[in-house]
């Protein structure tokens, strides 16, 4: 791609930082002279060529300056000029150095020489490569219709792939776990309520400035986006208060006022009951409610009957505890923030009236467009690249029968729900899928059930992926594209909306390596054999500069400034000029819209199934020094953080003579077992769950340095029920028990159970 | 004259692992396992007296008042001039393989002159030190407090990189310096009463949390003295480079 565009920064950097005076209040040291005379023995990083660009280790992409010496990228910082994350970055955006040059990269296109699955390739020539996708996708267009194509993407090297899959015509173009495995549920709540996605890919909440705090579930910290987590850290340093509800004693948890350890699948119970208990003692803002929001009435009467008393034994918390906190918070309105949570794929049914409620919450307390509270992104105009856009084909056509037609929310959303494109994959109905395209997703780490999905996979004519690395998704496809990493490419100009907006670009620091092509480069390649009109520009620096040039910038303007423009935040409101995104310009409380489907237009309990007898609840959650299961193989990170530890309540532990350390397995509710794990005894987990962090356990020998290590919570997560408004899948929903030495250890029941949270049945598994 | 120091603040960090992988990629600390200059070792959940404590433990070398490491180096001395980069003034040292730089206190390594014995990584109780003998001739090595990028006017890298502002680093001599006044104000040294050899990180956090890092990685043992006692400190390098050598050729 724009392999040879390197920028020309000749800024020698040591002398300009030094020549800055960095910190010399602090007392800093001055340029040592001799130093300065050897810029070419200059150690570290001193020294070296600098190129601002964008990080994409997560998607959270935050501005980075990378660091070359003698034409190596020797070191990763963030860009000082950014206001989100300024020379910061985390331990993931310090180790794409090591993604880069990852020995066990993709380096070649490859196709399938054994069965499927089994990771036995050929390597093959680029044109090859894309000849026989082009073939397959065209044949089974052809021969089953355009729905028979199904594509799951994410992140920026998935957006161009992403446009063939839409010209194509298929309703499944765009089948992101990103927003089924995880934001849908949350910003469906906010954008009915709101009318904006108060959460989606970002969070829109103000912790920097609030005087409260309230997480539910939510793991900052273990969840490290990088300004995310900067201004968590500055609202407790301002003196915030905080409340965390979680059943594990998490990173944030251990920086609570309150913490309230909660029953899994209670939550909304709480919600309620807090709801309730706002209303009832008029702690809610007096104005700002009826002027601002819609159904205070409705949502009045609705909850009424959760009280504290009905909530203690059902959370199984003290009410002394849930008042105390609740308290706290109301205190702090308007400035409280009721952060909405992220990903929220955790028991299927009542997840949206989960985030509802704390919609519900954050309005009550007037602290919608108040600092400290949800406010409002400040938009970018960005430029439109004229290049991108399928011209001549397909108008996307909905089937007769719609795998989207179950979902009555969905309707703002692209793509199709996961589930239903691997259930009707199996089935063949409402119509057959023979075709997949994964693009930057590890489908079988992410998506519940990953037999169910290689089930569906085998029954496939044909799959193919481009990635950077061979994990479990590039050994089950036929074809495997080597992608270049962000560190390689242009990619489209990026905004930023939260609280101190910028745009910049991403550019590459080196050339692709080996033979990896960029996505746009692949994407070109590929419409032109499927005769689409998709791409006119030559390559993506000149999309960059079309984006650009709209915006009146150009990378030339833009590098001058250090690779990124600030822009002038607008995140508040005061409340008599607030007008909300919605229909009516108000909150809606209780939503008319979901009750026409049958929905709950106030949130109710629907309580999810209880653990069986004899099982714990698998609960999941993040290394803070890994992105989902993508970077167990990098060697800094693998170093840091190699596996996954299985947290076993202490009491629960002595009682099957569990230590700490101890190598066990986990079985689930349909008997399936789980790698080796080593066990984390502590008091920091309640008694009827069981922690992993999300990701490891990889099942890909071709990930060296991963493979093996750890426990994957995904093969253990079995049971999943889809969430009627958009389909999302709930991960919440599997249980273990603990096998030693193959003796299988029932997990003893230390909390009793109120007859309103039935159990699972394990003869229906 | 400077002492530099560091404060790290426990109640800001989130235990993300930047500031040790800033380090590893600065300068390039091999990967194989225990090869460390900047750590983050998780503490708990576990129960204190104050209530339950998840903490971390980002630790670095203290850059001693009284560096056993230096102590125990058997290295030959010889007398090295050394310039302060931010006056110009001159003075004259004797230094072992290791020494106590006079201008900054920082603890350094000459690494033309170690040879490779292990004696100061044994000695030291706080572990910071580690013999790198992915070279052909192994030297010890640790943190430097980035001396050559606070020479640049820089921060050191795990500073510069922590996403919570949660390291503070600045000169102790300056009473009106950052750590001057954090220490002031409480932050404390990680030591117990076998060992205080005057290191020079403070750390500053809830009183769960400083209970359990205390707990758990306050030195307990005086390390050096085995190493001073133990068998004659030039024999041991002669046994280390054989065993090395043996090692490369195996």
């Amino acid at each position: 791609m724009r392999r040879r565009d390197f920028l020309k920064l000749s800024a020698s950097t040591t002398l300009a930082l030094a020549s800055l005076g960095l910190e010399t209040k602090e007392g800093f040291l001055k340029p040592c002279s001799t130093l300065a005379a050897a810029p070419k023995s200059l150690p570290g990083s001193l020294g070296a060529k600098e190129i601002p660009s964008v990080c994409e280790m997560c998607f959270w992409r935050c501005p980075i300056v990378a660091k070359i010496k003698n034409g190596k990228l020797v070191k990763i910082e963030g860009n000082p000029k950014s206001p989100a994350n300024g020379k910061r970055v985390c331990a993931r955006g310090n180790s794409g150095v090591q993604l880069l040059y990852d020995p066990d990269r993709l380096k070649y296109p490859l196709k399938r020489t054994g069965e499927r699955g089994e990771g036995k390739w050929a390597k093959i020539s680029w044109k090859e490569a894309l000849d026989e996708i082009a073939f397959n996708m065209d044949k089974i267009r052809k021969k089953y219709g355009p729905h028979s194509l199904a594509f799951f993407d994410h992140g920026a090297s998935a957006e161009f792939m992403r446009e063939i899959f839409q010209a194509l015509g298929t309703e499944n173009y765009s089948s992101e776990p990103a927003f089924y495995q995880c934001v849908g549920p949350v910003a469906v709540a906010y954008l009915t309520t709101m009318g904006y996605v108060v959460s989606g890919t970002r969070q829109y909440i103000d912790m920097a400035n609030a005087k409260a705090m309230l997480l539910v579930g939510t793991h900052i910290g273990e969840n490290v986006h990088v300004s995310h987590v900067r201004e968590f850290i500055q609202g407790l340093s301002k003196g915030a208060k905080l409340v965390v509800v979680d059943p594990r004693f998490s990173t944030a948890a251990n920086k609570a006022d309150i913490y309230l350890p909660i029953r899994p699948g209670t939550d909304t119970a709480l919600l309620l009951a807090w709801i309730n208990y706002v209303i009832e003692n008029k702690l809610y803002d007096e104005p700002f409610v009826p002027r601002n929001c819609t159904g205070f009435n409705e949502l009045k009467s609705a909850v009424k009957k959760y009280t504290f008393e009905w909530a203690a034994p059902i959370c199984d918390l003290k009410i002394e505890d849930m008042k105390a906190a609740i308290e706290l918070l109301a205190k702090a309105r308007p400035n409280t923030a009721i952060h909405p949570g992220r990903h929220s794929t955790w028991y299927g049914r009542g997840d949206v009236g989960r985030h509802h409620c704390l919609s519900i919450l954050a309005s009550l307390f007037g602290s919608i467009g108040a600092p400290g509270g949800i406010y409002f992104p400040t938009p970018i105009k960005k430029g439109h690249a004229h290049c991108v856009a399928c011209k001549g084909e397909n108008e996307v056509e909905e089937p007769d029968v719609s795998l989207r037609d179950k979902y009555p929310f969905i309707e703002a959303l692209p793509g199709t729900p996961t589930a239903e494109i691997i259930k009707a994959t199996i089935s063949g109905k409402p119509y057959p899928i023979k075709l997949w395209g994964i693009n930057g997703v590890n489908i079988i780490q992410t998506i519940p059930n990953p037999y169910e999905t290689i089930k569906a996979i085998k029954n496939l004519d044909f799959i193919f992926c481009e990635e950077m690395m061979p994990g479990e998704t590039a050994i089950w496809s036929d074809i495997i594209l080597p992608g270049a990493t962000y560190l390689e490419r242009y990619d489209s100009v990026y905004t930023y909306d939260l609280l101190t907006p910028y745009v910049t670009v991403r550019q590459p620091v080196t050339e692709p390596l080996f033979e990896v092509k960029t996505p746009y480069w692949i994407a070109k390649e590929l419409a032109k054999r499927l005769n689409l009109d998709c791409f006119r520009c030559g390559n993506e620096k000149e999309l960059v500069e079309e984006e650009l040039k709209q915006m009146g910038l150009s990378l030339e303007k833009l590098n001058a400034e250090g690779g990124l423009l600030k822009f002038k935040a607008n995140p508040y409101r005061k409340p008599d000029e607030l007008t909300m995104p919605t229909d009516t310009g108000k909150i809606l409380l209780s939503v008319p819209d979901f009750a026409e489907e049958d929905l709950d237009a106030v949130p109710k309990f629907v309580a999810t199934p209880a653990p069986p007898k004899g099982f714990a609840r698998l609960i999941y959650g993040r290394s803070p020094v890994h992105t989902f299961s993508r970077t167990m193989n990098n060697l800094w990170l693998n170093h840091e953080w190699p596996e996954n530890h299985a947290w076993i309540n202490d009491e629960v532990a002595a009682k099957l003579k569990i230590q700490d350390g101890e190598t066990i397995i986990l079985e689930n509710e349909h008997g399936k077992r789980s790698n080796p794990i080593k066990a984390k005894v502590t008091p920091g987990i309640r008694p009827d769950c069981i922690y992993m962090a999300h990701g490891f356990g990889c099942k890909s020998k071709h990930l060296t340095k991963a493979f093996k290590k750890g426990a994957s919570d995904q093969y253990l997560i079995t049971t999943y029920e889809n969430d009627p408004f958009m389909g999302a899948s709930s991960h919440r929903t599997s249980f273990v028990r603990i096998v030693k030495k193959d003796v299988v250890k029932d997990i003893p029941d230390l909390r009793p159970l109120p007859k309103e949270l039935p159990r699972f049945e394990l003869n229906k598994a | 004259m400077s002492q530099y120091a560091m404060v790290i603040d426990l109640a800001k960090c989130v235990g993300c692992h930047a500031c040790a992988i800033a380090c590893r990629a600065e300068w390039r600390v091999p990967s194989e396992e225990g090869y460390r200059r900047n750590w983050v070792k998780r503490i708990g959940p576990e129960k204190t007296p104050f209530g339950i404590a998840y903490t971390f433990y980002p630790g670095l070398c203290n850059h001693c008042d009284h560096p056993v490491c230096v102590d125990v180096c058997p290295a030959d001395p010889i007398t090295r001039n050394f310039t302060s980069a931010k006056d110009g003034t001159n003075k004259k040292m004797e230094i072992k393989a290791t020494f106590k730089e006079p201008f900054t206190g920082i603890v350094l390594i000459d690494k033309e002159r170690c040879i490779g014995c292990g004696a100061c990584v044994e000695a030291c109780p706080y572990g910071a030190r580690y013999l790198d003998e992915t070279l052909d001739e192994p030297k010890a090595d640790k943190c430097t407090f980035c001396f050559e990028r606070i020479s640049a006017g820089q921060e050191p890298a795990c500073v510069q990189t922590c996403i919570a502002d949660a390291r503070i680093f600045g000169d102790l001599k300056d009473p009106n310096s950052k750590v001057s006044k954090l220490i002031k104000a409480g932050a404390k040294r990680l030591q117990s009463d076998v060992v205080q050899i005057g290191p020079n990180v403070y750390w500053k956090g809830s009183k769960k949390d400083l209970h359990a890092l205390f707990k758990n990685f306050a030195p307990k043992q005086r390390t050096w003295e085995d190493v001073l006692n133990g068998p004659d400190l030039m024999k041991r390098s002669i046994l280390r480079a054989a065993l090395a050598s043996s090692k490369r050729s195996g």
